[in-house]
């Protein structure tokens, strides 16, 4: 159970978004990929689940090709990936409890099931999948544009999990979210990996979040791997732009906390 | 330097025609060989059939009553008014209607799928569905395409019926043509054949308007400003191919009912 990235390389015109990149994700692993701006981490997610085709270069989910499997192969590992987008991406013309059972309508989740959900069972994992992101019942038949942003983010994350998928795919999943909901995102993506062995794959700008949950950090420049080492490897870097992301999330600490403490303590604080 | 432009001219412009077609026959794919598709394209034909109603209906009636106006003043000069009712109504049915439906759905419901579309797509919603295991073109563009090419269909039928009816009332209140007069002259012009071809024809400009529509909308990029592009590359692309396909159709028709009543022997 694993992702495997081999020699990725994508373009989008003239322009090189991925390099030669190459990693591997083991299974109940958390890994963060950090960098700057249209550094393709974005990119790098979907070309995972098979929504982006490399121009060279081969991704293995559980050992089989992305880039080469017919489209009923691709949709059985689509059920196994579940991915958080940058936005919401919520079906407006369906309500809260339509959008979050959509994946478990599907036929590649009813053939994982040997039967199809009753409407009863599908509303139960709703609820419950809701709940792990402090959302009640009462949204159920709400439609998303009657939600606020925040709100949305989570429908759409508890949509994610609904069809309890072995890999999770987060493009910047707590971007606008509260830090009380912030906080419970990456909690619930901790207790995913530790206790259900779910690999998690987390685009983020927040290396805060980074340092605290993820096993390994990955951090992509100019379209190649910069570093993919531990949290613990990371911290000692010397590479300039992962100590610009450091010292940007100890920005908030006062100068003299910042020259007398190591940095792991500053991050545990 | 014009040589070069028109060459650059045309190249985008199959370039797109390719691209269109390509779209179409990749929905029909899916179309054809998916199942359950039936309930969400009835859901789309009422719909797109019951948001237009108003608009056809209106423009039908009017447009009716435009052509009695202007066939009158001509066909006063020569004594011939009797002729009134199958001139007007074979005009509407062979042109006038096809075209005016096309376009009118071109601008409110081919608006509308490329906005809806195009919004959905930048905003990673059609990703989305694709990664819950579901095919966007057979949840999102199949119910659409179908649900307008058959709407197409039955806003025609509607549209020549209010339209000969508003052209009747004009011909007998303004051009002293009475009813019956105006309903007999019909059959001197227009014949099965020739609603027969009304009918194909709304049915090529209802699928143009809903494949240039969808694909642009399904193809959208750039945040709003690429919806904006989407909506408005659509409705020109349709008015522009509409007019090619008037064309093409017309003749075919004309060279069809040639043959038919050559190898017949039969008066179409």
């Amino acid at each position: 159970m694993s992702i495997v990235f081999e020699n990725i390389t994508k373009s989008f015109g003239p322009k090189r978004v991925l390099n030669n990149v190459s990693f591997t994700v083991t299974q109940g692993e958390i890994l963060f990929i950090l960098g700057k701006s249209g550094m393709g981490k974005s990119v790098t997610l979907k070309h995972i689940v098979g929504i982006l085709k490399p121009d060279s270069g081969k991704v293995f989910v559980d050992h089989q090709d992305v880039t080469s499997l017919t489209a009923n192969a691709l949709a059985q590992i689509r059920r196994k990936c579940g991915m958080v987008f940058q936005h919401p991406a919520l079906l407006d013309s369906l309500s809260i409890l339509e959008n979050v059972a959509f994946g478990l309508k599907t036929p590649q989740y009813v053939l994982s099931h040997s039967r199809p959900l009753s409407p009863k069972e599908i509303q139960d994992v709703v609820v419950q999948k809701l709940a792990l992101v402090n959302l009640g019942p009462e949204v159920l038949y709400q439609n998303p544009p009657e939600l606020s942003y925040g709100m949305q983010k989570r429908v759409s994350l508890a949509r994610t999990l609904a069809p309890d998928p072995s890999y999770l795919l987060f493009d910047e999943p707590t971007t606008g979210l509260d830090p009380i909901t912030t906080n419970a995102v990456n909690d619930l993506i901790f207790d995913l990996s530790r206790k259900l062995k779910v690999t998690s794959i987390v685009v983020s700008h927040d290396m805060a979040c980074a340092l605290k949950i993820a096993d390994k950090i990955l951090v992509l420049d100019q379209a190649q791997v910069l570093a993919h080492a531990s949290v613990a490897d990371i911290k000692c870097s010397k590479e300039t732009l992962i100590q610009e992301f450091l010292a940007e999330t100890l920005s908030w600490l006062p100068p003299e906390a910042r020259i007398t403490e190591p940095v792991e303590d500053k991050i545990q604080k | 330097m014009i040589t070069r432009f028109m060459e650059k001219t045309l190249l985008k412009l199959l370039h797109e025609l390719g691209g269109v077609f390509v779209f179409y026959f990749q929905v029909m794919q899916t179309f054809f060989t998916t199942r359950g598709n039936l309930q969400p394209i009835l859901g789309q034909v009422a719909s797109v059939t019951i948001r237009s109603l108003s608009t056809v209906i209106f423009a039908g009636v009017f447009v009716g009553a435009i052509l009695v106006l202007q066939f009158n003043l001509i066909l006063q000069k020569y004594d011939a008014q009797s002729l009134l009712g199958g001139l007007n109504t074979s005009t509407v049915v062979r042109e006038v209607g096809p075209m005016i439906i096309s376009f009118l759905l071109a601008g409110k419901i081919g608006a509308f799928t490329a906005a809806e579309l195009g919004t959905m797509k930048v905003t990673e919603q059609i990703e989305a569905i694709e990664c819950l295991g579901t095919n966007p073109l057979q949840y999102l563009v199949v119910p659409r395409l179908i649900g307008i090419i058959l709407s197409s269909f039955f806003l025609l039928i509607i549209g020549l019926i209010v339209s000969i009816a508003g052209s009747m009332f004009v011909a007998s209140f303004l051009c002293g043509i009475n009813f019956l007069e105006f309903a007999n002259s019909i059959p001197r012009f227009t014949s099965l054949w020739t609603l027969s071809g009304g009918m194909l024809k709304s049915l090529v400009y209802g699928s143009i308007v809903a494949t240039v529509s969808c694909h642009k909308g399904f193809n959208a990029t750039g945040g709003a400003r690429g919806v904006g592009r989407a909506v408005t590359l659509a409705a020109v692309y349709t008015n522009f191919y509409i007019l090619i396909a008037n064309f093409m159709t017309s003749r075919f028709l004309d060279f069809s009912h040639e043959m038919i009543e050559l190898l017949l022997g039969v008066n179409l």
